[in-house]
């Protein structure tokens, strides 16, 4: 049992935060939303630098473990790059993403001329183009659609999964990072005399929070093992982290925010930016309530490993139904 | 027991529903957006509403109010936020700034001020947060010095800084709370009532989720204010605030915006309902459960308030479900929106209410006064309850 990051991981992930500070920090998000060609002119840049290029979390555990590490460094700055998809290839350089069932919706579309995409459940998966146009609105500034395109590339199941996992990790990032923010802000706020941060009931909101980052950490870590371990039987590990990331972020995410009053809907708090910029990991390519079915339909037909059998592995052992 | 609130509320509610939908288009969402069409709408919406009796329906009939009753009150309160407040900015006139006039005004402020608001054809805004002072209201540094004998001073000089003032870019007047002399908390509080294009009025726009034209700072630098714009007492500022705020008690009608959207959603969801993750039926009916809790409650206040109560502990308790249901909800018609739900603009779901309800219901639980600071109060009243 070892439930760290190798360092090769944690190194990488130190020279990203530099590197992302280096760019400004979440001033990148900000300025990127007003000039979003600095996506290509100066986050892949440094990307490349980073080594992303030859980086395949398909490859090995470690770097399995190094693009989470990396992830979840962009997730702390709400890097404007669509980093997961980027980072899970097909042999013609397209990054691959899960899109909704009926609609390949994706964040950042139009930065790549072709994607991989297919929807979780396995069905219909292809190769698609960016129709070109984003959305453009406060919660999904990047978020555009895409059209089936020409050309072999089918999205394996296990890639998919693969950038599932590393958008959790990103998510992760972006939820640690909000707690630090906010512990900093309390600890420098003075109301009724004292900083807020001495407050019990600050504190318990704060202590709340950090439980939350802390079980997702775990989790997401353990995710990255079992897709290693079991990769043709990983999908609803997969949906579980995607469950309880997404669950996270609402009760982390608000917490952060109300720690910082008004100013935590300001654009410029980080804090704000942040939970704006996270959005599209939210609810692309689904939701939570729909994550939580897919989940309890993934449970009964896989099973779910435990100390003991769930789902599809009670009818495999034959232990008596109640 | 009846929980109706009987034909004349119905009646009321048809009315008002019959006027917005004449004068709005279902794409509405409120004053504060990019199209300054939405804000003229508003201000139009409000001279027709006071044309028709309705803008000060709740007014005493000595003001030249309809004489309604709070629960005319309420429904008025729901429909207009159920659909965006189609009052836009004027709703902090009509419902305390108007009402606190008349409680501690002059014959002459009265004169002055009431007849336009009653008009609908003034902006008010209300500046009392400043940077050090949120949470601690009664931390505020803006000062009034007094000009001439401070016994008898002939007018004021405003100093200071306001934040997160609503609508200051639109508003025509200001009812702003200043320190007069050197005492600390409490003392000194006094409430001036001043027109935002005097000199030395700065307003500056905060760039927010709630999107750029709703929160501002605003900067006083030695505003000059007649000794005529005093309300109420000077030092008097805080019982002033607490009055006022007494008729803003029951808070938004955040829960008829809910449940309004939640049925908008659902006539848009109704021909593939069986499509929908089951999960997202079952969190449907708990946002329903949570909308109804929440009206309760606030009707509870409404209750106590015309059992002639002061409804602080009721208030806050519906305060915290209120602002919570708009969170959630919020949170499930994302979830019914499904890829959707970050567009924004007339062709989103719902024509782009979803996405901007899910903005404004981020900064509920902070605006006119935390959750944290709605739980003190009911704590506090449990504790001093136990210990009687
Ligand atoms: C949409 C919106 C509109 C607004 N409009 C106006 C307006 O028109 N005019 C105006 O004057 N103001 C306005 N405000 C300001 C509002 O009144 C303040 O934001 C609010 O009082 C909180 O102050 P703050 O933002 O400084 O937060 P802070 O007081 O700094 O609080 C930060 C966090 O600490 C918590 N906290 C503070 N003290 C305690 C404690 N003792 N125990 C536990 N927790 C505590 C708070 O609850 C909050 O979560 C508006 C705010 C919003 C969001």
């Amino acid at each position: 049992m070892n439930p760290e990051l190798p360092a090769e991981a944690v190194e990488l992930a130190d020279a990203a935060a530099r590197a992302f500070a280096a760019l400004g920090d979440v001033d990148l998000a900000r300025r990127a939303e007003v000039d979003p060609s600095i996506r290509a002119t100066e986050v892949a840049p440094v990307l490349d630098r980073l080594g992303v290029a030859d980086l395949d979390p398909r490859d090995d555990d470690v770097t399995l473990a190094a693009a989470a590490a990396l992830c979840e460094a962009a997730g702390r700055v709400a890097l404007p790059y669509p980093l997961a998809a980027a980072l899970v290839r097909d042999p013609d350089g397209r990054p691959t993403a899960a899109v909704p069932a009926g609609a390949a919706r994706v964040d950042h579309a139009e930065l790549f001329p072709e994607w991989r995409v297919g929807p979780l459940d396995g069905s219909a998966a292809g190769v698609a183009s960016s129709t070109g146009a984003a959305l453009h609105t406060r919660l999904g500034p990047f978020v555009g659609d895409l059209t089936p395109a020409a050309g072999d590339g089918t999205a394996a199941p296990y890639d998919l999964l693969v950038q599932q996992c590393l958008v959790a990790w990103t998510v992760l990032g972006a939820l640690d990072r909000a707690v630090a923010l906010a512990t900093g802000h309390v600890t420098g706020r003075v109301q009724f005399g004292r900083p807020l941060a001495e407050f019990q009931a600050v504190q318990f909101q704060l202590a709340d929070a950090a439980v939350a980052v802390a079980g997702l950490r775990e989790l997401a870590g353990f995710t990255l093992w079992r897709l290693r371990a079991e990769p043709t039987g990983a999908r609803a590990d997969v949906l579980a982290l995607r469950l309880h990331a997404l669950e996270a972020a609402r009760a982390v995410l608000r917490s952060a925010q109300q720690l910082h009053g008004a100013a935590g809907v300001c654009d410029e708090y980080d804090v704000s930016v942040i939970t704006r910029m996270v959005q599209p990991a939210l609810r692309l390519p689904m939701g939570a309530e729909r994550t939580a079915t897919e989940l309890a339909r993934a449970i009964a037909s896989d099973g779910f490993a435990g100390l003991f059998p769930h789902g599809a592995d009670l009818r495999a052992t034959g232990e008596p139904g109640r | 027991m009846d929980f109706d609130l009987g034909a004349g509320a119905a009646e009321l509610r048809t009315r008002l529903r019959t006027l917005i939908e004449q004068h709005f288009d279902p794409g509405f969402l409120g004053a504060f957006t990019d199209d300054p069409a939405d804000l003229e709408a508003t201000q139009a919406f409000c001279r027709l509403l006071a044309g028709e009796g309705l803008l000060t329906l709740a007014w005493p009939t000595e003001y030249g109010g309809g004489g309604g009753s709070l629960w005319d009150q309420t429904v008025v309160r729901e429909e207009m936020w159920a659909h965006h407040e189609p009052r836009g900015a004027q709703y902090m006139g009509l419902n305390w700034v108007g009402p606190a006039i008349m409680a501690h005004g002059t014959a002459e402020q009265k004169a002055l001020h009431l007849p336009p608001i009653a008009a609908g054809e003034v902006i008010w805004c209300q500046g009392f947060s400043e940077p050090e002072a949120g949470s601690d209201l009664a931390a505020l540094r803006t000062r009034a010095e007094p000009v001439g004998d401070p016994a008898r001073p002939d007018g004021w000089r405003v100093t200071g800084q306001k934040i997160w003032t609503s609508y200051a870019g639109m508003a025509q007047w200001c009812i702003i709370a200043a320190r007069v002399g050197a005492g600390e908390r409490h003392e000194g509080i006094t409430m001036f009532l001043v027109p935002m294009d005097a000199p030395g009025i700065e307003v500056r726009p905060i760039r927010s989720m709630l999107g750029p034209h709703h929160l501002n700072e605003v900067f006083f630098d030695e505003v000059p204010a007649g000794p005529d714009a005093v309300l109420g007492a000077v030092g008097g500022g805080w019982s002033v605030i607490r009055t006022a705020l007494a008729h803003e008690r029951v808070g938004i009608a955040r829960y008829a915006r809910c449940e309004r959207l939640l049925s908008e959603m659902g006539r848009v969801l109704a021909p593939h309902w069986d499509e929908l993750p089951p999960s997202l039926e079952v969190a449907w009916a708990r946002a329903l459960v949570q909308v109804r809790v929440a009206r309760l409650l606030a009707y509870r206040t409404v209750r106590a308030q015309e059992n002639g109560e002061v409804p602080d502990v009721a208030a806050s308790s519906a305060r915290i479900a209120v602002t919570q249901c708009d969170q959630a909800v919020a949170e499930v018609l994302f979830s019914a929106a499904e890829h959707r739900s970050l567009e924004a603009g007339p062709d989103a779901p719902v024509h782009g209410a979803l996405e901007d309800h899910w903005r404004y219901a981020q900064a509920a639980t902070v605006s006119s006064g935390t959750i944290e600071v709605q739980r003190i109060i009911v704590a506090k009243s449990l504790v001093k309850g136990a210990s009687a």
